[in-house]
């Protein structure tokens, strides 16, 4: 059974004249120790599958699932604090801009010791209690590569590099030893020695603690060296999910693989000064969602069909959502219905 | 840390000179005989005049002059009041407590009340009880001091008959002036009935210190609702709502203090407006404090007066405001501690 398993997800922001779908039908799943890919471009909604599965959504936000599930269990369903519990226990969340995802005003020592669960705490008197979270929250840091921890301990943070800062959410994000760890976009606006750090940190938390990885990015690079899954999403809509391998190797939706063919370094045999491959135009803002397939009017493929929405089809767990594969002759529906 | 208040403490000094200096030449601006302007006394005689000018240095060269001023300020010798010949030191000490209790005591009100206000409504907004704090503060910010005085009285004590409209103690009590402080008073001094006393002290107290509270207390409710919504919209409050804590924890731990560093330095801002309305309010209510002292000062053109009131006055709000500065300096971690000092 999935750990995380997330149906036709639609998340509505209400902005007071008209309301506005900004997730529609998005489905995945998070098995144990699995390490999956969510993928899409700014503006995609990677970080409001992250807000609602966390249930921190503003008021004017509203969520619409067939399940939320974790472990089986109605996260939609269950009551506020069981809920917390949830979270505080089972998932951590590892936020992109580790410096404002980190309180100002406290020091990371206290900021660490207040994410330690009191049920990793045995000792009985309120200062050895105290004592044993310094000494947890001092090997977490070793745990996530801070070795000089005498030197951040104290520091408020404002005053530590970024990369620092996201070692520390990633061992806040452990304090609680949890089964799910999501990356929303967290290696955002890193250098790419920080960042292989962090992704290797990841790599090596997964193998060794099976703790599952829900990695939200844009860098397409990062994520298929390290995930076994991938689900691409495009303007609130899950395009096209499967193994990473079969995705690389022959996306079916035409939006995976101009995705895949703006990144000249999936291409093994390009061409010196041959052009580079880009979709036409940009992803539509949210207040003008085209309707049916969101894709519609950049993709190349675009057929009258493709104002309804596509329903996911699957081949031996490659789903994908559209009309017109690209491992299908490319004819009008009707047609095809004819010719299969 | 002690660099910081080395710098502090150097500003303060600077200021509190510069006060000095303008001071001492407000009487020569002043219209009317210099000497009167600067001794209170005026001379019948030519004989006694040239004696006051030795007396005073006036022969002597305007920096001996400042120097004598300083001197004098500093060994108590304020000098007399032209109106009441009396010296301007016991004066000052008779009437400024009295305005610094009332204004402790609206303070502590527009804290106590304003800044909870806020927060139930920043926490809780638009919804429920975040209307009528909204209209609370909009229409208590609206609301001029002097008016809203008028309004009390003659609501509370005209038609009502509830409370006292003047003063800060009634004729019965021969309170003795001990601290200055009304209640410190009462509790110094030996009358029979201290609870009478008291009750007829609080029952003077009430107005005063609603009237000019109302407007702190409202601009301190729209000040900390706005700060607290902003901050609940962070992404560190996010990232704790992620964690599993209780709302009131991350409250308490993280929206609290994150809310208040920020809007600090406005609230002590206030704290000056609120001395300003003070000094319009005890007119109104024939409160013995430091503002009716200087307006009527002002009416009968008592220039020694007006010169040591205004020092007074402004050596106290210059001293809070910077110490107030000095504070959020202190507890704000993000500000840099080793630049220079501000206010």
């Amino acid at each position: 059974m999935a750990l995380l398993d997330i149906k036709n997800l639609s998340l509505y922001i209400d902005t007071g004249n008209e309301s506005i779908k900004a997730l529609d039908k998005v489905s995945l799943t998070l098995d144990e120790g699995e390490i999956r890919a969510l993928v899409g471009e700014s503006g995609s909604g990677k970080s409001l599958i992250v807000r609602s599965i966390i249930g921190a959504l503003p008021s004017n936000w509203s969520i619409k699932a067939d399940r939320i599930n974790y472990k089986g269990q109605s996260l939609l369903g269950m009551s506020r604090s069981k809920r917390r519990e949830v979270m505080r226990r089972e998932i951590a969340v590892v936020f992109q801009e580790p410096t404002s995802a980190l309180d100002p005003s406290v020091n990371i020592k206290e900021q660490i010791k207040e994410s330690i669960p009191p049920e990793l705490i045995d000792k009985k008197w309120f200062w050895q209690r105290s004592k044993q979270r310094e000494q947890l929250a001092i090997s977490l840091l070793h745990k996530v590569g801070i070795k000089n921890h005498q030197r951040y301990l104290d520091s408020y943070p404002h005053e530590i590099p970024t990369d620092v800062s996201q070692k520390i959410m990633i061992a806040m994000a452990l304090a609680s030893e949890p089964k799910i760890l999501i990356a929303d976009d967290s290696t955002r606006g890193m250098e790419s020695t920080t960042k292989t750090q962090i992704l290797r940190l990841l790599t090596k938390l997964n193998k060794t603690k099976k703790l599952a990885i829900l990695f939200v990015s844009h860098d397409l690079l990062a994520i298929t060296s390290m995930s076994h899954t991938m689900t691409v999403l495009y303007c609130g809509q899950t395009v096209e999910s499967g193994k990473v391998k079969s995705l690389l190797k022959r996306p079916l939706h035409p939006y995976t693989k101009a995705l895949l063919d703006s990144a000249p370094s999936f291409q093994v045999s390009l061409a010196p000064k041959s052009p580079l491959v880009a979709l036409e135009g940009t992803i539509p803002t949210l207040q003008h969602l085209p309707t049916g397939c969101r894709l519609g009017p950049r993709c190349p493929n675009a057929k009258k069909d493709c104002v309804i929405a596509p329903v996911p089809r699957n081949i031996q767990e490659h789903y994908y959502s559209c009309h017109f594969p690209l491992h299908l002759p490319n004819v009008k529906k009707a047609d095809r219905e004819v010719h299969l | 840390m002690i660099k910081l208040s080395i710098r502090y403490i150097n500003l303060i000094v600077l200021t509190v000179f510069v006060l000095l200096v303008f001071s001492f030449f407000l009487p020569y601006l002043f219209p009317g005989d210099l000497l009167t302007n600067i001794t209170g006394i005026t001379p019948e005689t030519q004989q006694q005049r040239e004696a006051l000018e030795i007396a005073f240095k006036l022969d002597k060269s305007i920096f001996h002059q400042f120097v004598f001023y300083i001197e004098n300020l500093f060994s108590g010798n304020w000098g007399v009041s032209t109106a009441t010949q009396q010296s301007l030191k016991t004066e000052v000490a008779l009437f400024f407590p009295a305005t610094i209790e009332l204004v402790v005591y609206a303070l502590l009100f527009s804290i106590l009340v304003g800044i909870p206000l806020g927060f139930i409504g920043g926490l809780r907004h638009h919804k429920g009880f975040d209307f009528p704090i909204v209209t609370f503060s909009i229409v208590g910010y609206s609301f001029p001091v002097f008016w809203i005085a008028l309004i009390f009285i003659t609501v509370f004590c005209l038609q009502l008959n509830w409370l006292p409209t003047s003063g800060r103690l009634d004729l019965l009590y021969d309170l003795p002036s001990v601290t200055g402080f009304v209640l410190i008073d009462i509790a110094l001094s030996d009358i029979e009935d201290k609870s009478a006393a008291y009750k007829d002290a609080f029952r003077h107290l009430i107005l005063p210190t609603l009237a000019v509270s109302v407007v702190t207390t409202a601009l301190f409710a729209r000040f900390v609702r706005r700060s607290i919504m902003d901050v609940m919209e962070k992404s560190y409050i996010i990232a704790a709502k992620s964690r599993g804590f209780s709302p009131w924890q991350i409250f308490l731990k993280h929206g609290f203090k994150n809310a208040l560093i920020p809007i600090l330095p406005i609230l002590a801002l206030q704290v000056s407006t609120l001395i300003t309305n003070v000094m319009i309010v005890e007119t109104i209510f024939s409160w013995p404090g430091i503002g009716k002292w200087l307006i009527e000062a002002i009416y009968q053109h008592d220039y020694p007066a007006i010169r040591i009131g205004m020092l007074a006055v402004s050596i106290v709000v210059m001293i809070l405001t910077i110490s107030t500065e000095f504070l959020t300096r202190a507890i704000d971690p993000t500000r840099e501690k080793v630049e220079h000092a501000t206010f």
